[in-house]
């Protein structure tokens, strides 16, 4: 009888064991779930007969199926991708191991790239048990490269210009096909202003670089807008004077204070008012103007002019690099690089937004807003 | 000396007073177009024997304005000369569809263009000048 009883209490000691240690390996499985569901890659097992067993939310978000309906289902018939279903047989019947394939999921006219890597899983003697496949979204790394490489041609494209020009009138005065003084003077000065052109674009390139990647400099301070208008346009006058342009400024703010970087933007306006100068014709007139929006902690330049204006087809791309508007190119001379930077030094550094209206033929006004420098000290220049 | 008529094409200003007076200096008439549509008119009514035109340009590309003057039955066999900075931009096998006699990439050497525009009219070098 002792001894049964011992039996008994080592028996339900056991029971007690293996319900415990069932309590941890479906706590443990729940875990492994949980993680294997989170992966933001899609993850797919079948077994030794291609039958869905594993799939991670972001597997049925892609391939559009509900394991809990289709488990144990052959995956040709959960999954419409014959080229996948493809590869999965083939890894399978060969026992490979981490094999990537690039595929491509069109959903409309949507059309999605994936790095896919299959691998087979096998048992303890070696042999296949199934397949696991993890894909991985790859449609923005290629949408970038393929930015660089479409910038990298433009740029090479853009540096050859002026290089071909600077190279041409060298070889001629080697040549001595400068005949007499005049053509002399003008051979070097066209080299002189293509080698500037040429550095214009080497900078600004590198600036709209440096902001894009994070590494420019901006040392900001309380600035008054008022006093960066005045100043560029006294640097500008000049040129406006050239064409008999006339130069309207806005009257004095009493706060018009905002947090920015002095260079940058002087360059902005800067910038704004010379592509106004421009594209307007002869006897035109250009104004800046400047308000503040109390109620919403902004301040709004704008700069308009009776130029030549911009084609509506052309309006969402003229913030693009090296966008020129087709009909505007015998107008003036361009990088199509400078409402890119001051796009970038307005919205990117400074947290701002520009903005443009335009009429063909009538005129264009460019401007932007940024936050006032609420309750920060001034330093008058 | 030479009394062919060459027609230069380009948008780029400085490039097609360069290649002008290169040809000017030896012995060319020369008359010049910034964009395809305008040479295209000019070919009409000015008649050249020859055409160098730059590849990208607003208006009518260069090759635009290539294949519409091989539409022309009077422009069927103009030789043209193209002057491209991408230096794949028109492949070979489109190079000699359209009769183009040679393709000079940018940077190009003025000497090379002269070089070039004589051996396509057949003329001999002129004697350096």
């Amino acid at each position: 009888m002792k001894g049964l009883a011992e039996q008994a209490g080592q028996m339900e000691r056991r029971a007690a064991d293996l319900a415990l240690a069932n309590q941890l390996l479906q706590k443990q499985k729940r875990g492994a779930e949980a993680i294997l569901y989170s992966i933001r890659d899609a993850v797919i097992v079948v077994d030794s007969f291609e039958r869905v067993v594993v799939a991670n939310a972001a597997a049925e978000g892609i391939f559009s199926f509900r394991l809990d309906r289709t488990a144990s289902r052959p995956v040709a018939e959960v999954i419409n991708h014959p080229e996948f279903i493809g590869f999965v047989g083939q890894i399978r019947r060969n026992g490979q191991e981490h094999v990537k394939h690039e595929i491509v999921l069109r959903s409309g006219k949507d059309a999605r790239s994936f790095d896919c890597i299959l691998s087979c899983v096998k048992d303890d003697k070696g042999e296949v048990t199934g397949v696991a496949a993890v894909l991985h979204d790859i449609t923005r790394e290629k949408e970038i490269s393929q930015a660089k490489n479409d910038f990298v041609s433009h740029v090479s494209h853009e540096l050859k210009t002026p290089l071909a020009s600077i190279n041409a009138y060298a070889e001629m005065l080697v040549d001595g096909e400068a005949k007499d003084e005049t053509s002399l003077e003008q051979f070097c000065s066209i080299i002189q202003s293509q080698a500037q052109r040429l550095n214009r674009l080497i900078e600004d390139i590198l600036n709209i670089s440096r902001i894009e990647s994070g590494l420019v400099k901006v040392s900001k301070q309380p600035l008054s807008m008022a006093i960066l208008i005045r100043d560029a346009v006294e640097m500008i006058r000049s040129y406006a004077q050239e064409k008999s342009i006339s130069l309207h400024t806005p009257q004095a703010i009493i706060f018009d204070q905002v947090y920015a970087d002095k260079d940058m933007m002087s360059q902005v306006i800067i910038n704004l008012l010379s592509n106004a100068i421009k594209y307007t014709p002869q006897g035109g007139s250009v104004t800046i103007g400047c308000e503040v929006h109390d109620a919403d902690g902004k301040i709004r330049v704008s700069v308009t002019d009776t130029g030549v204006g911009i084609p509506p087809e052309a309006m969402d791309r003229l913030f693009e690099k090296f966008y020129r508007v087709e009909a505007n190119k015998n107008v003036a001379k361009g990088t199509g690089l400078g409402l890119n930077l001051v796009k970038q030094i307005v919205e990117t550094v400074h947290g701002g937004r520009m903005f443009v209206a335009s009429e063909a033929g009538k005129g264009s006004t460019f401007g932007f807003e940024l936050p006032l420098a609420a309750g920060r000290p001034v330093e008058v220049a | 000396m030479s009394d062919k008529r060459v027609l230069v094409v380009d948008d780029e200003i400085h490039i097609v007073q360069v290649v002008a007076i290169k040809l000017r200096n030896n012995g060319f008439d020369v008359i010049t177009a910034e964009n395809g549509a305008q040479a295209l008119e000019l070919t009409c009514t000015k008649h050249p024997d020859l055409v160098i035109t730059d590849f990208q340009m607003p208006v009518m590309t260069g090759l635009e304005l290539v294949e519409n003057l091989r539409k022309r039955p009077e422009t069927a066999e103009l030789p043209i000369i193209m002057l491209t900075a991408r230096g794949f931009a028109i492949e070979d096998e489109k190079k000699k569809a359209l009769k183009v006699s040679a393709c000079l990439s940018k940077p190009f050497s003025p000497r090379e263009v002269l070089q070039s525009v004589q051996e396509v009219l057949g003329l001999h070098a002129a004697s350096p000048a």
